[in-house]
């Protein structure tokens, strides 16, 4: 496991300027900005509907940008093919998980190792001395992550047959085998008790050291956002409204405003008004 | 490498080298009459089709119904080769196959590494490409060939006639095989983009647009050998049993170890997510038209393989209604299972051909179309993954290497490191 430290530029590793997307009359995500430094734990939130999923899908590549510039490490990726943005080094994870269902759990983690396999297609069909080298270590480096994510017994089974929440933590262990550098995490709390989701803020703060990562996560769960992010961004009909310390978010009108409604963020305006006095 | 040869390898290669033997012995002495050695020769040229389908949908989950065509491509150009060959005593078939599916392979090969790096180049653009230089490069072959010829066949003419014979079936076989593969890139690049339902109709109308050219052969293509609607006739008897052994075998285990390694999990994530494949770093359009290729490769070396087993072709076998056969073998069997695959093939050609035929009173031959789809369902009720499900003998598995524990062997250090000062 190599920590990716080296950056080609120093400066942000992402820069999302002026990015929009329309799909058809809707406006998705209307003049983005988001910016993201190496070592940054960041979070992305907003209501239902904001545009949050499809940022993710923005920078990853599955949509092309209607207009924008994306940066990341220093080269422009808008427009470029998922593939070829996950190679450079951004992984993510999905809403819904998205597991090979049918692989077992060792497979679904060599799959994201393939782009670093060292070996060609020849090798592998002549079975050459190169390729018994290379999947060996291939096979051990799949096994050391699914150590660290304590799946190491469960390498045979069906992804699919899994609990969910080490489907969960596969999906992750999985993002983390394409070696990245910037992690992007879709609401990864999604569908866990309180119990599980502080099992899992831990996992995320384990893995920003391990791997010295970067990373980006959208979460709804208010708890694991507060607790986990260093920074982080609201989003409300594909704006940005707000960036900052999750203490400043918390009491910023505009966020009330955008969860809560208008008439609520006034009532929380006079009560900070009254509780100052 | 031989002394680190697996239990299931070796199994595997010895309980098949057994079977052959065991086949030949009868067939040699008479135990079993050529009747049901065609039928055997049979299975196993299914087999190998149905293995290179199985790799297009059953692992690639590409459903395709062009398998049939390719066949029938491999099919014909081989027998066109051999055919020239013994009646018209040239090589020019032969020569000209050899060179123009060779260089426009290479071109090919050469083009796709340079336009995969293009940014933005929209499939269709690729695609003209593609054919132009394909379109030159044979045409070149095609002059360079006529020039050639004399030459090739003097040279084969000093061989012994039944070494020469053989060299040239060889050559035809596989190199059809390649012209299949070659005419399924060309003819993928465009329409695998498209998702799975649609690209199954394309593939449905390649099948139909092949058997269509090959019923005017004659007219339309000028093979004038090839008898058009009338079937090709006179095409030498000499794929023995041995051969399709040989060609079976080798494909299990080339396919078996293209699929056990890091390229045949890219292969089949593309069939289990798309999305997520994509998301991993997995060229989903570079697998799926590897998969395509190398599953028309299959149909076509099985194609020239059948061609040389009744020494008779007809553009009624390749009719797209026997396009589904390869897909009920390999639905039957298991999809994503090859020792499925090889069973089915070897049970249809069985049950259709010979159990049933032998089995239904004299004048209810044709009744096996009906029992033989009533067969099916039942089965398919009762198993409705296949009769294999998703099983695979030891030789075809994926290995899984023993559970390791690094990081729990790295705290236990740290225990003991603490205890021990």
């Amino acid at each position: 496991m190599t920590a990716n430290t080296q950056l080609s530029v120093s400066g942000p590793l992402l820069k999302v300027e002026g990015l929009s997307k329309n799909f058809g009359g809707l406006r998705a995500v209307n003049n983005m900005e988001l910016e993201l430094n190496p070592g940054d734990l960041a979070g992305l939130i907003g209501p239902n509907g904001a545009g949050k999923t499809t940022v993710f899908n923005l920078i990853t590549g599955v949509y092309v940008p209607t207009s924008g510039k994306i940066t990341f490490n220093g080269q422009e990726i808008n427009g470029l093919a998922p593939h070829v943005i996950n190679q450079m080094g951004i992984a993510r994870t999905f809403q819904n998980i998205r597991l090979f269902p049918n692989l077992t759990v060792l497979e679904n983690v060599c799959i994201a190792y393939h782009s670093h396999a060292g070996y060609s297609m020849q090798d592998a069909i002549l079975r050459s001395r190169k390729f018994e080298a290379k999947e060996k270590e291939l096979l051990e480096k799949a096994q050391d992550f699914l150590s660290i994510f304590r799946l190491e017994d469960r390498q045979g089974e069906i992804a699919r047959n899994l609990p969910y929440g080490e489907q969960r933590r596969l999906e992750i262990a999985r993002a983390l085998a394409a070696n990245p550098k910037l992690l992007c995490l879709d609401e990864p709390a999604a569908g866990m008790n309180p119990a599980e989701s502080v099992a899992l803020m831990d996992l995320i703060h384990f893995i920003r050291d391990r791997f010295s990562l970067t990373i980006l996560l959208i979460e709804h769960q208010m708890r694991v956002v507060m607790g986990v992010c260093e920074k982080i961004t609201v989003m409300d009909f594909g704006e940005k409204i707000a960036y900052g310390e999750p203490r400043e978010i918390q009491s910023n009108p505009r966020v009330v405003e955008a969860y809560l409604g208008r008439g609520a963020a006034e009532l929380a305006e006079k009560f900070r008004r009254s509780k100052a006095q | 490498m031989m002394s680190k040869l697996s239990k299931p390898t070796l199994w595997f290669l010895g309980s098949s080298v057994a079977i052959y033997v065991v086949l030949q012995i009868l067939v040699s002495t008479g135990l079993l009459n050529s009747f049901w050695d065609t039928i055997i020769r049979i299975g196993a040229v299914m087999a190998i089709v149905s293995i290179g389908l199985n790799l297009i949908y059953g692992f690639n989950g590409q459903f395709s119904l062009g398998q049939w065509g390719f066949y029938a491509i491999g099919a014909y150009a081989a027998a066109d080769v051999t055919y020239r060959w013994t009646v018209n005593k040239s090589a020019d078939g032969l020569v000209i196959l050899f060179l123009a599916t060779a260089l426009s392979g290479a071109s090919i090969l050469w083009l796709h590494q340079r336009i995969a790096k293009v940014r933005g180049i929209d499939p269709l653009s690729a695609f003209t490409i593609y054919l132009t230089s394909t379109i030159a490069w044979s045409a070149l072959a095609f002059w360079v060939g006529i020039t050639a010829t004399p030459a090739v066949t003097a040279l084969l003419n000093m061989l012994p006639a039944a070494i020469a014979l053989q060299i040239v079936f060889i050559v035809a076989v596989l190199f059809s095989a390649i012209l299949a593969a070659e005419i399924s890139y060309l003819f993928g690049l465009p329409i695998l983009s498209l998702g799975s339902d649609y690209f199954g109709i394309a593939t449905l109308g390649f099948t139909v647009i092949v058997k269509i050219l090959l019923d005017n052969s004659d007219t339309l293509l000028g093979f004038v050998e090839m008898k058009g609607a009338r079937g090709m006739i006179g095409i030498p008897k000499i794929t023995t049993l041995f051969w399709v052994f040989f060609f079976l075998m080798v494909v299990i285990v080339l396919v078996r170890n293209l699929l056990r390694s890091s390229y045949g999990r890219a292969i089949i994530s593309v069939r289990e997510d798309e999305i997520a494949a994509k998301a991993m770093g997995i060229d989903v359009a570079e697998y799926k038209i590897v998969a395509f290729v190398l599953g028309s490769f299959l149909a076509g070396l099985a194609g020239g393989l059948y061609a040389h087993i009744n020494g008779f072709l007809h553009p009624n076998t390749f009719n797209f209604i026997k396009s589904f056969d390869p897909m009920i073998i390999i639905v039957f069997g298991g999809l994503g299972s090859i020792t499925g695959t090889i069973f089915a093939s070897f049970a249809w050609a069985l049950v259709l051909e010979g159990i049933l035929r032998i089995f239904l009173p004299q004048g209810f031959e044709t009744w096996r179309f009906v029992v033989y789809p009533l067969l099916l369902l039942v089965i398919m009720l009762l198993r409705p993954k296949g009769i294999f499900g998703d099983y695979e003998i030891p030789f075809l598995r994926q290995v899984l290497p023993k559970p390791r524990h690094p990081e729990k062997e790295k705290i236990e250090a740290e225990k003991i490191a603490e205890v021990q000062p």
